[in-house]
């Protein structure tokens, strides 16, 4: 069974389809990424390194911005993820 | 002269309840009917309303606030949250929070109890166990705040009051612009244990899940054709008034009551996202 | 592609009904919980509970239009408004007539002279067009007889990826065989307009789609808050959604890939065929009432978290977004499009059999929130007038 979904292939993240645990090699359709940390079920995982600020990129779309460098196989969620839109504060 | 007693529940730290209700607080609109069928099999009160989720800025606190004013109220007994499980306000903290003032307080959440059939079954067996134990007891009179809805005018506010006062019955009043059903909610917030509505001309008489609430007519074309739907005519003396205070404060049910009308309003202040 | 076949109940105004209720309308929320005693005594009548005393404020036109028009979906065989007898209830009402061909009838407390009157006549009427509806016979209904309300609600990271790109499918096919369907929900879409837009019949409708998220972010920016705080949810970011054009990405996938025909205000009727976008909140009961005033005769609703809820007269289909939420509350859920994650089955499957459930619930199939009775009803205000 697949372990993540590879939504686009301008995606800079894909989606974990099982827990994932820190150190697990994802070895699917010709890519691999090691897990450098615990990622649950259905959050995102970096298939790419990214840069603070450069988007984050899902189904081809930008989805926000990094707050923070973020390595390949990290846990990409709100900690390290801002939305563009709607908000108060200046980035 | 001594001064009249009521009967009533003590509950230490939150004052003497009129009536000893066990609230099903629906936290969010999505766990409406799950909290309607516990509550008609345990003989609970409930209520639907909208909000719980899609709130945001001063309306997350502030309808966090009302559940708790309403759930720490002195009419209420215990109290049984129910929540949906992914909704902004979260049927743990919400528990937490009542808590501190109502120690009979307990929650279920939908999402993990397997669904609607599992919330249900689970929720009758908690709110039995949370169903009273407390028991009626003589209470002094000035455990009794009484809140007056003044949506309509009356000839002499002062005069009902200063009568009230002699008989023992302190009041508190909310003021004319809002509307009677506004109105409850703000007293319900100040603690009164039963609500006296001198409600609109135009408006029927209505009622507060919690509180008792005692209709006073107007000489209106509506009000004259509905009558019957008043605990008191237009020309009721303070003495009249009092009296029927003491009654319901120690039990006697009123019109609204025993009709079940009315809906709760909650306040807020910014639109749904 | 071949038409299903359709059964449904003309209404004389040319719109279809899917289900014949009886719907109790009361005016003023001192009559509601007469309006669920007669609701809890008479098979097929459904109440509408909320908490308006016919205050005339800035949220008056917009609650007066849920009121009409919710009066008037063709789902409703018949129409008792329970009244107090002031001449805003008779606007209402009347407004509700021009509306469209629901029978309308109305019984006011001050006529009955007491509530328990008011209670017994209602249960004759109610008992009495229960009898008429029964009477009422299905026929065979063409595909544009159905108006489908799009929903999603407690989202998670599968809602993009499953059962929305799924109901896409579903949705692009009856738009193509003669539907409408609607999708909602302003704020889901908030960072995913522009790729609405490119998708308009003409720049205009496309212009139109871009200026409501705009009105939409300044009236929300107007309050000075920072909506990330609230938004996703924190059941959605639980799920692993981390910012809102996240989820709105994956929500207008629910709109598959037809071509927008239009722009509705919230509750305004769609006028002809095809697929439109309704400004409505994301909250899910005040976005089913918008559509219920509306006319939509049907809904589908995705959900990642799981939700009991439905609408008091749209039958509304409840799709899992996971199969393990799908497995463990499969009393809310009447269909589970997880299988796409799971890899059993594909897009395209889950999509058609999205379709046969449309068909199937609409010829008279219960969903589990009718089974259950989860009818809800909220006003939308945006003016913070219960205050």
């Amino acid at each position: 069974m697949r372990k993540v979904l590879f939504l686009s292939p301008l995606d800079n993240i894909a989606v974990c389809l099982s827990d994932i645990a820190a150190g697990e090699m994802i070895s699917q359709e010709g890519r691999e990424v090691t897990a450098i940390e615990h990622i649950p079920r259905g959050h995102k995982i970096s298939i790419r390194g990214i840069l603070k600020s450069e988007g984050v990129i899902k189904y081809g779309e930008r989805m926000g911005h990094a707050t923070t460098d973020i390595p390949v196989g990290a846990h990409v969620h709100t900690h390290n993820v801002l939305g563009d839109r709607l908000s108060t504060e200046q980035v | 002269m001594s001064l009249p007693e009521i009967l009533g529940f003590g509950h230490s730290g939150r004052g003497v309840g009129v009536r000893d209700h066990q609230l099903i607080l629906p936290s969010v609109v999505c766990s409406t009917r799950v909290s309607r069928r516990i509550a008609a099999e345990v003989g609970a009160v409930t209520f639907a309303h909208q909000h719980g989720c899609g709130i945001i800025g001063i309306d997350v606190a502030g309808i966090d606030d009302f559940f708790v004013d309403l759930a720490s109220h002195p009419n209420v007994g215990s109290v049984l949250i129910v929540s949906l499980g992914c909704e902004t306000i979260q049927g743990n903290e919400l528990c937490a929070k009542i808590a501190r003032f109502n120690p009979s307080t307990q929650y279920i959440v939908i999402q993990e109890s397997g669904g609607v059939e599992g919330a249900v079954a689970k929720g009758i067996l908690l709110a039995r166990v949370l169903a009273s134990q407390f028991k009626p007891s003589r209470q002094r009179i000035e455990e009794l705040v009484v809140g007056i809805d003044f949506s309509r005018q009356i000839a002499d506010p002062r005069a009902l009051v200063d009568a009230l006062a002699k008989q023992g019955i302190t009041c508190i009043s909310a003021d004319q612009i809002h509307g009677c059903a506004k109105n409850f909610s703000t007293l319900m917030a100040q603690k009164a244990q039963v609500i006296l509505s001198f409600t609109s001309e135009n408006q029927p008489p209505t009622g507060f899940a919690l509180i008792p609430v005692i209709n006073v007519a107007s000489a209106s074309p509506l009000h004259n054709a509905i009558m019957g739907e008043f605990d008191l005519k237009s020309d009721a003396t303070s003495e009249e008034i009092a009296a029927l205070i003491l009654k319901v404060a120690s039990g006697a049910k009123t019109i609204s009551e025993a009709n079940q009308s009315g809906e709760i309003v909650a306040p807020r202040a910014v639109r749904s996202v | 592609m071949s038409a299903p076949q359709l059964l449904g109940y003309p209404r004389s105004d040319g719109r279809w009904g899917f289900r014949n209720h009886i719907l109790l309308l009361p005016l003023h929320q001192a009559l509601c919980n007469t309006a669920r005693e007669i609701e809890n005594s008479v098979f097929s009548a459904v109440a509408v509970s909320h908490d308006w005393s016919g205050e005339i404020d800035s949220d008056f036109e917009r609650i007066a239009k849920v009121f009409a028009g919710i009066a008037n979906n063709p789902n409703n065989f018949s129409t008792i408004f329970l009244t107090i007898g002031t001449e805003t209830e008779t606007k209402i009402i009347e407004r509700s007539r021009v509306l469209g061909a629901t029978p309308l009838h109305v019984l006011s407390l001050s006529d009955s002279g007491s509530m328990a009157h008011l209670l017994t006549s209602a249960i004759a009427l109610a008992s009495q067009l229960k009898e008429a509806a029964n009477k009422e016979s299905r026929v065979l209904a063409p595909v544009s007889a159905i108006v489908l309300g799009l929903e999603c609600g407690g989202s998670d990271a599968y809602s993009g990826i499953t059962a929305n790109p799924a109901l896409g499918l579903a949705s692009d096919r009856l738009v193509e065989l003669g539907a409408t369907s609607i999708l909602g929900e302003t704020m889901e879409i908030l960072g995913s307009e522009h790729l609405l837009a490119a998708r308009a019949l003409n720049p205009a409708v496309g212009q139109q789609i871009i200026d409501l998220v705009a009105r939409y972010e300044r009236s929300i920016n107007y309050e000075g808050i920072d909506i990330r705080g609230a938004q996703p949810s924190r059941g959605n970011i639980e799920g692993g959604l981390s910012t809102l054009e996240e989820k709105s990405l994956g929500a207008a996938k629910k709109a598959g890939s037809a071509p927008f025909t239009g722009v509705l205000e919230y509750a305004d009727h769609p006028t002809a065929p095809g697929l439109y976008f309704m400004d409505t909140p994301g909250h899910d009961i005040e976005q089913l009432t918008g559509f219920a005033a509306a006319g939509v005769n049907i809904a589908v609703f995705t959900t990642g978290r799981g939700t009991p809820t439905g609408s008091t007269v749209i039958p509304t289909i409840k799709v899992a977004t996971n199969t393990q939420m799908g497995s463990v509350l499969a009393d809310l859920i009447d269909l589970n499009a997880g299988t796409i994650a799971d890899g059993s089955q594909s897009l395209e499957e889950v999509g058609s059999l999205i379709f046969d459930k449309i068909i199937e619930v609409a010829n008279g199939r219960q969903t589990k929130a009718e089974l259950g009775a989860h009818h809800e009803f909220n006003l939308s205000r945006l003016y913070g007038s219960t205050l």
